[in-house]
């Protein structure tokens, strides 16, 4: 029995598909659907806080390993859906007919990414790696607007299948390498692998899939068309539930051959021109954007290439600093999808330019884009503030002056088209004054959002030491 | 309240009032004024408390607060002021309550100024009280965000422009700085940002050497230094009133700060390297700006570069200090210069504003008489453009001299140039009051005769000219203050 409860989060996700499974069978209302997609998130955030002080193996040994870092990852995916759930309460995007599948398919890819941090297993993670992908293939191509979806949703799960099989081809050479599929037989004999370029060459092979899903360079062609065209909510739960996951599995990885770090040249150089590719790129392709999601795409581009520093320096400092940002960077965008939810019901595209009037049509909503752009760009009070300034810390003790200059730079040159966001909603009128009205639900989570990205980055004392002993139950 | 915790509660009066502000409902325009000016005069009457109650002949840091804050990586809220930082905090609550005076008469979307308003007064506030490197650097940051929203919304003119150059000029300097902090922080080894412990640390000479150039630019952009200043007379021009005054008059001191608390004192041997080289960057920009003052048509643009110009005179002074020959004039010179022009150029940016508000022009041109028409703004504006040029029995004037003195004992040739420069200074100002206050009336703007300041209207320029006239006659109550805290810093070199 002690086992099982282990493994109850995701058995809170797995029942809770399944009643809704059977709830859209029997032609429930989508209130009803919804409501119990809702609760399904919270309960699942819940369970996942409770199995905190829990470690241990649910299954057979080796293969699914419940410590503090992998519950504490599964917390930060079920708060990020139980934001996107909430503000779900009428996804005005998603084709009519869909919206009673739209809980339950986002329901069973948060059960693959919370299994994603568990997995320690070369098989376990491919099956929860294609588990957290498909219900998202389907969902994001369920926008109202079939010519609008229809392309980018083709590209999106064209791409995610091949960077998933360059993951797979990877997960062979390992298996070849070591002929075991179990991470710790990896780490075992990682004195002798670390000698061998292969090893290396195969290590990067599996990143591929997950830096897919962080949309890092040269994984990151999606992210603008998706964000864009995907429905709303969807891309919600694609940029903070899923993003955290991916960057917990980078995680994991990388201080499985951090031991070898002094051998991995080769990983770390490749990373962190992939962390300079992404964020001069995105941030030069945002610059030009006029589609907020497209901006808010690229935008993520560019934070794939902020977090790549964390885990490219391969030290705990690092690790701590990346998971840190992936806590933060989930709240940030979510007050900025948030946003773009209530502002776009009517609207199949959400321009910059309509964010025009914002803080007349609504004061709130204005603010909360405030706070979350002004996170994205790394501002105080914010967490994106101390997030980057830890990341940067943790590069800054390998050595890397430079690394960090280019970074710094970086932020700067993005500043200013986030301002231009800023700039439309706060000066910029608009001949539309309707106010928007907003539920209570969706406000309250606005608030307590909002509330987090400034704790955190105030007082971001129990937060990181959250992190820390995340990352102290991961390398440990 | 005891003295432990006065900088906290100093602190804590701006963020008391953002809270209460934000509370308030929009419509309650009065009630916003009246919290922000309330914690403005709170956080004035316990600067004055904490420099009367600054022990300045124990020197060095005092009323030091310190709480841990995230452990793991030597962060810490630490609180203490030396001499310097006192006559600061001094500074900002002075332009702080006088600023929100000046916009009193304000009346679009007056809470969210407010707001912004003491937001930016939080930052400069923890930026001069910390003494922990990663505080020092938030509220250093915090100082500037506001400052896009402000100038975009309340400003004129220009102000899209204005606004989102300045972002990316001054956020551009914080990426210099985001390396060159961290590095300092692992370097040391001690695995701590208390900035008094840094500074006791003897870095690697060629470390320093490489990184204070990063430290000293960074930081420079916000203080306006040459050829970085892009930014800074566009802003000033655009911001509103309350806006310039806070950011000529604090916000660009923020970054000469910034230059002596991390630069000078945690860098002592990069700072000796580089302090020709920035020396002469600061005498060009107090040449350059007095000189392109002179041809400005507008009011603004001419107390824009004025400010390049005086602040160049505060950086200078930073190089000098280093250099040795005078060194404790250059620095006393300098932290002078820093609180006299933030009074001076906040009392030029109100009358200004005020002219402005009612005559809605700021060419010069326009003008020509207007000295009858308003005799008393125009009386203030020239009592604070003399105070610019150097005037005896004015604050700027020992200020001047003292720099001015150590560039001729340090820099012969340099000292000259610069003395031309309070030249170009009087050509400047005069030309402003010949043009636009004197000589004929122009008929046009006979409507102003009736719009003079006036009662209250008085209050806030008749404060900033009492603190301009008082240092000027008794500038020992100020030097006194910074002059323990001038030998403890130069005994580094």
């Amino acid at each position: 029995m002690s086992n099982l409860t282990l493994f109850l989060p995701e058995t809170v996700c797995l029942l809770g598909a399944l009643v809704l499974f059977f709830a859209q069978v029997f032609g429930a209302r989508y209130t009803v659907v919804w409501l119990l997609g809702l609760l399904s998130g919270v309960a699942a955030l819940v369970a996942a806080v409770w199995t905190w002080p829990l470690a241990g193996e649910p299954f057979f040994p080796g293969i699914y390993r419940v410590d503090f870092f992998s519950q504490f990852v599964k917390t930060v995916i079920a708060a990020g859906f139980v934001i996107v759930a909430a503000i779900s309460g009428r996804p005005h995007t998603v084709r009519a007919g869909a919206w009673l599948e739209l809980p339950m398919f986002l329901l069973l890819a948060m059960t693959g990414m919370m299994m994603l941090a568990s997995a320690m297993e070369l098989v376990t993670l491919y099956i929860s790696m294609e588990l957290a992908a498909y219900p998202v293939y389907i969902t994001v191509a369920l926008h109202r607007n079939r010519d609008i979806s229809g392309e980018s949703s083709t590209k999106y799960m064209l791409q995610g299948m091949i960077a998933s099989a360059i993951t797979l081809y990877g997960l062979s050479f390992l298996f070849g390498l070591t002929g075991s599929t179990y991470l710790s037989a990896i780490s075992s004999q990682l004195g002798t692998l670390a000698t061998q370029p292969l090893f290396w060459l195969a290590v990067l092979l599996v990143l591929a899939g997950f830096l897919f899903k962080l949309a890092a360079f040269p994984f990151h062609f999606w992210a603008s068309d998706t964000y864009q065209t995907a429905p709303h909510e969807v891309i919600t739960f694609v940029a903070t539930a899923s993003k955290v996951a991916a960057i917990a599995v980078l995680c994991r990885i990388a201080a499985l051959v951090s031991p070898a770090a002094g051998d991995a040249e080769l990983i770390t150089h490749v990373l962190m021109w992939m962390s300079v590719a992404a964020m001069t790129l995105g941030n030069l392709a945002a610059l030009r954007q006029g589609d907020l999601k497209r901006l808010l795409g690229y935008s993520a581009v560019a934070h794939a290439g902020y977090v790549l520093i964390g885990i490219q320096a391969m030290s705990a400092m690092g690790l701590t600093a990346a998971l840190f940002y992936a806590m933060g960077y989930a709240a940030m965008s979510a007050l900025c999808f948030l946003v773009v939810v209530e502002l776009g019901r009517d609207e199949d595209l959400v321009t910059v330019d309509s964010l025009a009037g914002l803080h007349q049509r609504s004061p709130l909503l204005a603010a909360t884009l405030l706070i979350g752009i002004f996170g994205l760009i790394g501002l105080p009070p914010t967490v994106g503030f101390i997030g980057k300034w830890f990341l940067f810390s943790a590069a800054i003790e390998q050595g890397q002056f430079v690394f960090v200059l280019v970074a710094a730079i970086n932020s700067a040159v993005a500043l200013y088209y986030y301002l231009l966001v800023i700039r439309q909603a706060y000066f910029a009128e608009s001949d539309n004054s309707n106010p928007i009205h907003t539920d209570v639900v969706t406000l309250a989570v606005a608030g307590a959002t909002t509330g987090l990205v400034i704790a955190m980055g105030v007082v971001p004392g129990w937060f990181w030491a959250l992190s820390v002993e995340a990352v102290v139950a991961l390398m440990g | 309240m005891g003295d432990t915790s006065l900088l906290t509660t100093i602190l804590l009066c701006p963020v008391v009032g953002l809270v209460l502000v934000l509370l308030t409902p929009a419509r309650a325009v009065q009630a916003v004024r009246w919290i922000s000016a309330l914690s403005a005069l709170a956080a004035g009457v316990l600067s004055v408390h904490l420099w009367r109650a600054y022990d300045t002949v124990a020197g060095g840091f005092q009323f030091v607060e310190i709480v841990p804050w995230v452990e793991q990586v030597g962060i810490s809220y630490h609180l203490a002021v030396d001499g310097f930082s006192t006559i600061l905090v001094m500074l900002n609550s002075i332009v702080f309550f006088t600023g929100v005076l000046t916009m009193w008469d304000l009346e679009t979307r007056v809470k969210e100024f407010f707001a912004f308003m003491l937001l930016l007064v939080i930052g400069v506030y923890g930026v001069f009280l910390s003494q922990d490197l990663f505080f020092f650097f938030l509220f250093y940051e915090l100082a500037v965000v506001p400052m896009y929203p402000l100038i975009l919304i309340w400003g004129s003119g220009n102000r899209e422009y204005a606004a989102m150059k300045l972002m990316l000029f001054l956020l551009a300097g914080s990426a210099l700085l985001f390396p060159a902090l961290l590095s300092i922080y692992h370097a040391s080894g001690l695995g701590t940002f208390n900035m008094i412990l840094l500074a006791q640390k003897a870095f690697d000479p060629d470390f320093q050497i490489f990184v204070y150039p990063f430290v000293f630019l960074g930081f420079g952009v916000l203080a306006g230094l040459f050829p970085f200043h892009g930014w800074s007379p566009t802003g000033h021009v655009a911001a509103p009133s309350a806006v310039s005054m806070l950011h000529a008059g604090v916000l660009m001191k923020l970054g000469a700060y910034g230059v002596l608390a991390v630069g000078i004192r945690l860098l002592p041997i990069g700072a000796v390297y580089w302090a020709p080289t920035f020396a002469t960057l600061a005498a060009i920009g107090v040449v350059y700006g007095a000189f392109v003052a002179i041809r400005q048509t507008d009011f603004k643009f001419v107390i824009g570069f004025s400010s390049v110009s005086h602040m160049g005179i505060v950086v200078l002074g930073l190089n000098l200090a280093v250099l040795g020959k005078a060194g404790q004039d250059a620095l006393n010179g300098a932290v002078f210069q820093m609180f006299a022009h933030g009074i001076m150029t906040a009392l030029l940016f109100s009358t200004v504003g005020f002219i402005y508000d009612r005559a809605h022009s700021k060419t010069i041109a326009d003008f020509g008489g207007l000295g009858s028409l308003m005799p008393r703004a125009v009386s203030v504006f020239i009592v604070a453009g003399l105070c610019g040029a150097g005037v005896p029995g004015l604050a700027s004037f020992w200020a001047e001299l003292l720099v001015f003195l150590a560039a001729l004992k340090t820099y012969p040739i340099m000292g000259v140039a610069i003395i031309v420069s309070l030249v170009l200074t009087a050509i400047y100002i005069l030309r402003v009051f010949s043009l636009a206050f004197f000589g004929p009336v122009n008929t046009k703007w006979e409507g102003l005769r009736e719009l003079d300041l006036k009662g209250w209207q008085l209050l806030p320029r008749a404060i900033l000219l009492a603190v301009l006239l008082f240092f000027g006659f008794f500038p020992r109550v100020l030097l006194d203050v910074i002059d323990g805290t001038t030998t403890g810093v130069l005994a580094a070199f």
